[in-house]
């Protein structure tokens, strides 16, 4: 008997009797399997541990892909000892913001997957389905460092569709990329790039107000099949209370995108969104409250530093460039000291990239945006900074209890500098996900993708 | 002792431009440790003494003379002023209002007639934000439009008047996929379009040619024609390493000096560009092999060219963030060129790659004395530029944003918004 012919149900009986584990885990889930460690004690580093504390020729245990310690003069015990004097210890980088995979190199027609410009609300796309395991940018973030990234699809939508959290790993498959238990994200872009990209066809948006118009539309919508799945619950307890022998309804046909808008109404997904305007954030703080829903981050928030103490009291983070600014309108009030304002309104400042290039050198960026401050007179050291790009990023994206510091319990997920990570001279030695040396420099160890191969100076190619 | 960056303006507004010759005091600036990028190399606690805009001598050992305001720079690092060597600086204010941008022609004249001079825009906000960052001049150059050959860059100053320092630095042409459009589609049609144009400008003469659909304009010829006389080099955007040696193939047919921008390949023909003298204009941190003309991009590209002995400048790329040449030099330094190399990337070897008076880009003697105090190393990101001198005065380091974060340094209080 095919499968086909058996009900959901049925289906489902089936699979479990007989199918074995392949089948076993949800459709679209994870299957990321961290890889075999060697147990490390990295000694006598300066250890920035993500928190805001620097600790100077500290030591630093892992096993089984977790931090077992941290501390001063550890006995190795099973450890293999790296020396990590002179060298720099940070939690591994998180970017929030990237395109790798989605919009790979080499950047061509066929490779361009992360902008479904059919219509403003794309919130039936998934990110993850457009993402290029293969994409040779993989490799070089993590050259730089980056341990962890957030795939968002592109910016020309109101609503662009879910993003996905990733590992740096090499991978055949997405699916291995994805971080166990991370949220899905929803993207939704304030601002110039949709109504540019609805307005030139004379399609909904074409202004700022129809991109609030539009957002609220389909928020109404999402809300509205929450009640209906609300009431449906209720009628389905009446039922069963009653005793009464009526079938309940068949449920109503999926709608992809609402299903989005809901998740996110139930918590289930985190909002981040593109804009660039103050006055235009203050507009979506208004939306989410409507609606009732949260915002995790604004991403290019360029002019977050306007409205600081606001988006402080809201507990809304700002995702933010060090020093990029004036490629549009709304990008014109850009200043160098944006992350450290944000950061020192005690709202929470992270410092992405949005470009193949910046993610490979976050650290650079983050290095920027602490010596604007100081130029200015701001008290910014590396030990706060390097929260920009590590734990802060891991807040938005609610992966902070897994990663993006270095504690005790936390994953090994590790990068060891050549030196002190704010400066330009400094590089990334060593790179560790749950423990595995993905990355290290002196051995000779990086990942090469199939595309490389004999085509590009990491893939052998001259 | 240390000498905040306000101190030594309040020394510059005891000045008054330094125009009117020989009247004028002196200035000395003492103590810092001065990279000269001339033939007197590093001093360390050197006297620069600057007169009439230009740079009188770097002393070590001697006191100050008599009639020079001291600047007292003790601690700090001096080095010539930045100079960016491909970008769009004063020709767009923003890259995504087309009213805005001037680098870019598809409609007539749209080839080697165009020339950017004529729409540098000396109020573009841009100015101020990055002379503030230590860059004091830029090679700003036409974006190519419809036709390989793009038009002629101008070299501008991030101060003083007027902006305009060397009009007509070079004619910019481009080889690659993306010129290749204009061509019908194959890089070969792109170096055949380019020698053709050439060829025709040896010989041409207006009232004898008549050109037909998709031939050179009137204008373009006599443009090449102009620029073959010239003696101007063509400065030729190519990344893949066959067309580099393509370009090189055409600058020595017509006796071109040729300029590679980007040249994201040219480590491969290194030992080539060397032997021609050939400069290449580096994006250090264009990496990636984001195209089918860049698949062998690397990062120790700069390191790997000047190791042959080629001549490097870097590019930020950019319109408005042309800053970002300091960190590009960085960077080439952590992926292995020495950190002179580097420093003399944008500094010494773009007044020299781009025909500028000469010393530009130096400290030697008589060189235009546009240089920078850094609070340390000029190529650590987390130093900066304390003050900044083009022409020998001294230049405002406030900017749009400085204002913008004046404004908002506390973002709770209303009273400072609108001020």
């Amino acid at each position: 008997m095919r499968p086909g012919t058996l009900s959901g149900g049925g289906l489902a009986l089936l699979l479990l009797a007989a199918a074995g584990p392949l089948h076993a885990r949800a459709p679209y889930e994870s299957t990321y399997e961290p890889r075999a460690t060697e147990p490390l004690l990295i000694r006598g580093a300066t250890v920035l541990t993500g928190t805001g504390a620097r600790l100077d020729g500290a030591d630093v245990r892992l096993a089984d892909g977790r931090i077992t310690a941290v501390g001063q003069s550890l006995a190795a015990e099973q450890a293999r000892v790296v020396d990590g004097e002179g060298r720099w210890l940070t939690p591994g980088i998180i970017d929030v913001h990237s395109h790798l995979g989605n919009y790979p190199s080499p950047a061509i027609a066929s490779t361009q997957d992360g902008n479904e410009m059919t219509g403003p609300n794309a919130a039936h796309v998934w990110a993850e389905h457009s993402v290029w395991p293969q994409d040779p940018q993989f490799p070089l973030a993590l050259a730089g460092g980056v341990t962890t990234l957030q795939i968002l699809p592109g910016s020309g939508n109101l609503f662009g569709g879910r993003g996905v959290t990733l590992k740096n790993i090499p991978a055949r498959t997405v699916q291995e990329m994805k971080f166990p238990g991370a949220k899905q994200s929803l993207k939704m872009a304030c601002g110039e790039n949709p109504k540019r990209a609805y307005g030139s066809r004379n399609q909904p948006p074409a202004t700022r107000m129809g991109n609030i118009a539009g957002f609220r539309a389909a928020w109404a919508k999402a809300q509205h099949a929450l009640e209906k799945e609300a009431a449906r619950a209720v009628n389905a307890s009446a039922d069963t209370d009653d005793g009464s022998a009526e079938a309940p309804d068949v449920p109503p046909e999926r709608d992809l995108g609402v299903e989005t808008l809901v998740g996110v109404l139930k918590g289930e997904i985190l909002v981040h969104n593109h804009c660039y305007r103050a006055d235009e954030m203050a507009w979506m703080i208004d939306v989410a409250s409507e609606f009732g829903y949260e915002i995790k981050a604004f991403h290019h928030a360029v002019e977050s530093y306007k409205i600081a103490d606001r988006l402080a009291a809201e507990g809304i983070c700002s995702a933010m460039w060090a020093d990029w600014w004036g490629f549009k309108l709304e990008a014109f009030d850009g200043i160098t000291e944006n992350v450290a304002l944000v950061d020192e309104a005690g709202a929470c400042a992270i410092v992405h990239s949005d470009s193949a290039t910046g993610i490979q050198h976050l650290n650079q960026e983050a290095a920027k945006a602490m010596a604007a401050a100081r130029r200015q007179g701001m008290a910014v050291d590396e030990a706060r900074a390097i929260a920009w790009i590590t734990l802060n990023a891991a807040r938005a994206l609610e992966i902070d209890a897994e990663t993006g510091s270095i504690e005790v319990g936390k994953a090994a997920d590790l990068v060891l500098w050549s030196g002190n990570p704010f400066s330009v001279y400094s590089r990334a030695d060593l790179v560790l996900i749950d423990g595995h040396p993905y990355y290290d420099r002196p051995a000779g160890v990086r990942p090469v993708t199939d595309f490389e191969l004999e085509q590009t100076v990491n893939g052998g190619g001259e | 002792m240390k000498l905040a960056a306000s101190a030594i303006l309040l020394i510059a507004l005891l000045q008054s431009p330094a125009s009117a010759v020989g009247s004028e005091p002196g200035i000395a600036i003492t103590g810092a440790r001065v990279h000269t990028l001339a033939a007197a190399g590093t001093l360390e606690d050197a006297t620069v003494l600057v007169r009439d805009g230009r740079i009188e001598s770097v002393l070590t050992g001697e006191p100050v003379p008599d009639g020079y305001a001291v600047v007292e720079a003790a601690g700090k690092v001096v080095t010539p002023g930045l100079i960016e060597s491909d970008s769009s600086l004063a020709l767009v204010e923003i890259g995504g209002e087309l009213t805005t941008v001037d680098s870019l022609v598809t409609e007539y004249p749209s080839g080697a007639a165009f020339d950017v001079r004529h729409a540098l825009n000396p109020a573009a906000v841009a100015l101020a934000v990055n002379r503030r960052d230590g860059v004091t001049a830029a090679v700003t150059a036409p974006t190519p439009g419809n036709d390989p050959f793009a038009g002629w860059g101008a070299v501008v100053r991030l101060g003083g008047d007027p902006l305009l320092v060397e009009p007509e630095v070079a004619l910019f042409a481009s080889i690659g996929a993306g010129s290749a459009v204009f061509t019908g589609g194959s890089r070969a049609a792109v170096i055949q379009r380019m020698r053709r144009g050439l060829q025709m400008a040896g010989t041409y003469r207006q009232n004898r040619y008549r050109p037909g659909p998709g031939d050179f304009s009137h204008q373009d010829l006599a443009a090449l024609q102009r620029f073959r006389r010239s003696g101007a080099p063509l400065a030729v955007t190519v990344d893949r390493a066959g067309a580099i040696l393509e370009a090189l193939a055409l600058a020595a047919e017509f006796d071109l000096d040729l300029i590679v921008i980007g040249g994201a390949e040219a480590w491969q023909v290194a030992d080539r560009l060397a032997e021609a003298q050939v400069p290449v204009v580096v994006n250090v941190l264009a990496n990636l092999p984001s195209s089918y003309d860049r698949l062998l991009a690397r990062h120790d590209n700069a390191a790997l060219l000047h190791e042959a002995g080629v001549t490097v400048t870097f590019t930020a790329s950019d319109a408005n963030n042309v800053r970002k040449i300091r960190q590009m030099a960085g960077n080439a330094v952590a992926h292995g060129m020495p950190w002179d190399a580097a420093l003399a990337a944008i500094t010494r070897a773009p007044g020299s790659v781009w025909g500028l008076p000469d010393g530009t880009g130096t400290l030697a003697e008589g060189a235009p004395a546009d240089l920078v105090i850094w609070s340390g190393d000029p190529l650590e990101i987390t130093e900066w530029a304390e003050a900044v001198m083009i022409g020998g005065a001294w230049q405002d380091m406030s900017s749009r944003q400085t204002r913008l974060f004046d404004r908002y340094r506390d973002p709770a209080d209303p009273d400072r918004w609108y001020r």
